[in-house]
């Protein structure tokens, strides 16, 4: 028997005939460990001993029968390896894995990037990747591709077989992140930003007490271990919370209570409390408006490629809030606090390459939400943006540039005269019946942006491309919750009325409206009579619907109304800020020809 | 970047920002605007391009052709579309014109009616039959299709579909359900040269959309009689339909029992299914469309990959490429995850290996859902080895119930069928999944009890 780190060794009995026919059905070391009850390392080593590791094959288009002369590669346990490591300077880029809900093609962007900058290097770039969809499996983007699975076992195996400078794991999003500690722990080097940098950052209670020592304000938080003491937790932060459980990503199972109550509810149905797994309370601040920022650090000097606001309010996931490069209603105070704050915090987590860090800002008060010191989904929408290929440079850095000697050490993305407006697009029509409120999971599957000289012009342009063009008259239905029934709603909606729509509302935001001065024609909500709401937007009698969620109780209004509107294509915002600038981009649209200008086009606008 | 290399000034719209596609370094004008007829006849007006390119962005690209070609804008600024011309998107994409055109060429299609409203569908349906399949006209991914079971269910999909069709225009169509499911790639030049990229099949028999579809190249359970016929219509479908030049996706249905072969679309642009074509082959389909859209021929154009054979070789393939959709139903709670002729993966992983068997285990792997192969990875939802020997009947009979409707996990569900001793005619009977295949995924799961014997 053998002996391994977890003490459980390989059986015996296991020969090299039966391990190597494994590899060939194609299995994992990890399923073969776990048949055998030993660890993935254990199954490694075996098979090392044995002499059982992969080769590499070349795709070549005629089965080998001319040579080839583009490495284009996957592993196969046979005889042969058609892979020769070249004596270059060679760097291995991850990539981002197959597309799902939370990552898309921005990651490939970003991946892509990494492969030209490398290459201006002059470095051998060696991209792994395993999504069909993507530019950086093009046979002809990298140096060598690897159309390989992005797991600890086949990517070591191509480390082992390439002998490369190191490895880039920031690029290609949560993908090769979840196995950065791993590589390192088998002696890859990891290029640019430390796992442990990476870890610092996602470690709440070590994070929470770096941000004390930079003396940068974030929510309350808090961690629960039961479901008792989840209420006690929410209680001493001061309700709304927003909580969720320790393990899992990307949003999922998210939600904002508003009491001790919903807390309780929402800890029997969603998790599974446990010491192991515990749930994480964090102070929910409503009303406050969120920016993202993506930097890029060397390790001396940190630049902001750009700040963009939210458009919709806190609570609602970054990744499906539509955003406005510059920001629009920050005061210049805020604005440098967010650009010393995201300085501090690269230095502090020892950056070297892309960072991305959250705000929230409400009453005049700058909070950290989140850090992510490495590629975001953003990269690409601020890079086109500003001009400026954030990816790129943040490559070079991590080879060893400098911003200063790349020249862009000083950028100062306020210098770019256009406005870009990032839109999320939702796959809702696909999916009948399923809740179309916007929350604090991420549900968007694409993006498209909009530019513009104006704000007006660019969120226009946005909601075209998402195919849900902005109506210019007709009627608006609006349907507010008591607490958006103040002045902000009053002055959104009387600029609809100044455009010339009519108003179209239940009796509770008609009575609203109505004691305000302003015209509104009453409807029936859905189980009040016929013709109700519903009915007047399946007969197209109402051109944009305003309709923030009013709580669990009118649910099934509210879900009806957004069904009817996505299958009959009417413009439908949940938040009063969207409504806010839904109405500018119709302003626009209605008193001016929308203009078209090429990227390269603002690009000379912005250096002239 | 091939048109630019050729010295075209090259003008790009599209309003994704996250794609590599609207870098400002790769056209020579990028416009990110909406991919929409009035902003595109304004980019028209300004850079007075010589010509269109409409192949090459999907169906989104494709309606935006048309929209402009049907309105004379295009006429107006004198500028032609190339790779397809107006008929010949129309002929491939309007089902009425497709199945003309079939019909003129000897190749048969689904039995059905283009409807309008309800009232026409109900009427179609007596002569169709059900089940029957619900298709909207010019819809992206198949949206707002389905497939009734029951009259009820029919007046229902045909209202959604409907509604979801631009030109509220549905088919209804016999039910191909359970035939096998193929899809050729072929390419075009303006010589009338003709070749096969690459042959997929899907593992799914028809009833599940291509793109929630576990597909495999090249196709692995065809006789060679039937490839050879299936390529012949191939070449007969792209002339016919009249695609000048680039690629295009055709799709087929063979009866298992028969060999009867429908011809079921055929998508003339580059699609999904052909960005996975060339990644399984190595063939750029993308680049070679381009130049063959400015006039090159194939036997001109040198493949990259060789630079020794001219594009006009087709490829061979020596090895299988698997590819497996990706779903996150999670995030859309009371979502149905039943498939169906609608599409609701979100994404993919392929790979590559020697065998079947082995590039399956790497693309399950690949999800990164937490899976490390074809079960056997502590994440089974089964497990049957710990199963008492009485309740083995039982949990046989659930495992087959399970898999009567096609569900995301279905494949792992196969080897828990195995593993309960379920035989190949059992499975196929349920799955309508071909024989060979199960026959491999039986052999998977059977490796796994000899290597657990080695473990004891």
């Amino acid at each position: 028997m053998k002996a391994t780190p977890k003490g459980k060794a390989v059986p015996s009995r296991v020969t090299r005939e039966i391990l190597l026919k494994a590899k060939q059905y194609g299995f994992s070391d990890r399923q073969l460990a776990h048949l055998w009850g030993t660890s993935e390392k254990a199954v490694r080593q075996l098979r090392k001993d044995f002499g059982i590791i992969p080769v590499y094959k070349t795709v070549d288009t005629c089965a080998a029968e001319f040579e080839a002369h583009t490495p284009y590669h996957y592993s196969t346990y046979d005889q042969e390896n058609e892979s020769i490591r070249s004596e270059k300077r060679k760097v291995v880029i991850l990539g981002g894995g197959p597309n799902r809900i939370g990552q898309g093609i921005e990651f490939d962007y970003c991946c892509v990037h990494g492969v030209y900058a490398l290459e201006e290097e002059g470095i051998e770039t060696i991209m792994i990747n395993c999504n069909p969809e993507t530019v950086s499996t093009d046979y002809d983007t990298t140096d060598k591709l690897y159309f390989e699975p992005l797991t600890l076992e086949d990517v070591l195996n191509i480390y082992e077989h390439e002998q490369p400078e190191g490895v880039i794991v920031s690029f290609g999003g949560q993908t090769p992140l979840k196995i950065a500690k791993a590589l390192e722990d088998h002696g890859v080097r990891i290029l640019g930003t430390s796992p442990e940098g990476i870890d610092l950052a996602e470690d709440r209670e070590r994070f929470g007490a770096l941000l004390k020592k930079l003396k940068i304000p974030h929510p309350m938080y808090g961690t629960a271990y039961s479901v008792s003491s989840a209420v006690l937790v929410a209680e001493q932060i001061g309700y709304p919370v927003l909580i969720r459980p320790s393990y899992v990503l990307g949003g999922r199972a998210m939600e904002i209570c508003y009491s001790g109550e919903a807390v309780r509810e929402y800890m029997k149905k969603a998790v599974d409390v446990s010491p192991e797994h515990p749930v994480l309370i964090d102070k929910f601040l409503e009303d406050a408006f969120e920016f993202d920022v993506d930097a890029v650090a060397d390790g001396r000097d940190v630049l902001i490629g750009g700040v963009m606001e939210h458009i919709e309010e806190a609570g609602i996931h970054s990744g499906d809030s539509s955003c406005v490069i510059p920001p629009y209603m920050i005061s210049e105070r805020n604005l440098e606090e967010i650009k010393a704050h995201t300085v501090k915090l690269a230095k502090a987590l020892k950056v070297v390459g892309l960072i991305n860090v959250q705000y929230a800002v409400k009453d005049g008060v700058v909070y950290v939400l989140e850090v992510n010191p490495r590629a975001s989904r953003t990269v690409p929408f601020v890079s086109k943006a500003v001009g400026l290929p954030l990816a790129k440079i943040a490559a070079k850095v991590m080879v060893g540039r400098t911003l200063e000697d790349l020249g862009v050490r000083d950028f100062d993305f306020r210098t770019v005269k256009h406005i870009s407006v990032k839109e999320a697009v939702f796959p809702f029509s696909k999916f009948p019946r399923v809740p179309v409120f916007l929350g604090p999971e991420m549900r968007s599957t694409g993006e498209v942006m909009g530019v513009s000289p104006t704000i007006g012009g660019a969120i226009a342009k946005a909601q075209m491309g998402a195919g849900n063009t902005l109506p210019t008259e007709g009627r608006v239905f609006i349907s507010v919750n008591d607490s958006d029934k103040h002045d902000v709603t009053l002055n959104i909606v009387k600029d609809y009325v100044r455009l010339g729509f009519l108003l179209v509302a239940t009796e509770g935001t008609a009575k609203f409206l109505r004691a305000q001065g302003l015209e509104c024609q009453k409807v029936f909500k859905v189980n009040e009579g016929r013709p109700n709401v519903v009915d007047m937007i399946k007969n197209g009698e109402i051109q944009l619907v305003i309709n923030t969620p009013l709580g669990e109780g009118s649910r099934y209004d509210e879900y009806a109304i957004g069904w009817a509107a996505i299958e009959h294509r009417v413009s439908f915002v949940t938040t009063l800020s969207a409504a806010a600038t839904a109405v500018k981009g119709i302003e626009r649209q209605k008193f001016q020809e929308l203009e078209v200008r090429s990227l390269q086009e603002y690009q000379r606008e912005t250096e002239s | 970047m091939v048109l630019k290399d050729e010295g075209y000034r090259v003008v790009l719209v599209n309003s994704n920002p996250a794609t590599i596609m609207t870098d400002p370094n790769l056209a020579d004008a990028t416009y990110v605007e909406p991919i929409t007829p009035f902003f595109i006849e304004k980019i028209i007006a300004k850079e007075r391009p010589s010509v269109i390119l409409p192949t090459m962005g999907g169906q989104t690209a494709l309606n935006a052709a048309v929209a402009l070609a049907e309105s004379g804008i295009l006429d107006k600024y004198s500028v032609p579309l190339i790779g397809a011309k107006l008929e010949a998107i129309k002929k491939a994409e309007d089902r009425e014109l497709f199945q003309e055109a079939m019909r003129h060429v000897g190749l048969e299609t689904p039995r059905g009616r283009f409807v309008h409203s309800l009232e026409e569908a109900l009427r179609a349906a007596e002569e169709i039959g059900l089940p029957i399949i619900i298709r909207p006209s010019f819809t992206l991914g198949g949206t707002g299709g389905g497939t009734a079971y029951n009259m009820e269910e029919f007046r229902e999909e045909v209202e959604h579909g409907l509604r979801s069709s631009p030109i509220r225009q549905v088919l209804v169509e016999e039910s191909v359900i359970g035939w096998k499911e193929y899809e050729l790639e072929v390419m075009r030049d303006l010589k009338d040269n003709v070749v096969v990229i690459c042959s997929i099949e899907n593992f799914d028999p028809m009833g599940v959309h291509t793109g929630d579809s576990i597909t495999v190249a090249p196709a692995q359970t065809l006789t060679d009689k039937e490839y050879q016929i299936m390529r012949d219509a191939a070449k007969k479908i792209i002339r016919e339909i009249g695609v000048e030049t680039g690629g295009s996706n055709i799709q087929f249905a063979v009866h298992p029992e028969t060999g009867r072969m429908i011809v079921i679309e055929m998508n003339p642009r580059v699609s999904r299914s052909s960005a996975l074509a060339s990644k399984a082959t190595g063939f750029p389909i993308a680049k070679i469309a381009a130049k063959l859209a400015v006039g090159y021929t194939l036997d001109e154009i040198p493949n990259d990959i060789t630079k020794e054979t001219p594009a006009s070789f087709e490829p061979t393939i020596d090895y299988c490429v698997v590819k497996i959709p990706r779903w996150d139903f999670e995030k859309f709670k009371g979502v149905d995850d039943t498939l169906g002729v609608q599409m609701k993966s979100v994404g993919e992983a392929m790979a590559i290996g020697r065998t079947f068997k082995e590039a399956l285990q790497k693309a399950l792997r690949s999800l990164e859902q937490g899976r490390f192969g074809l079960g056997a990875d502590g994440k089974d939802v089964l497990d049957v080895r710990s199963l008492a020997p009485n309740k083995r009947e039982e949990w046989k009979k659930r495992v087959l119930d399970r898999m009567k409707m096609p569900k995301p996990d279905n494949v792992f569900y196969l080897r828990y069928a195995f593993q309960l001793g379920a035989t190949i005619e059992e499975l196929y009977g349920i799955t309508r999944i071909d024989p060979w295949f199960l026959h491999n995924i039986k052999q998977i799961a059977d490796l796994e009890e000899e290597l657990i014997s080695h473990g004891a």
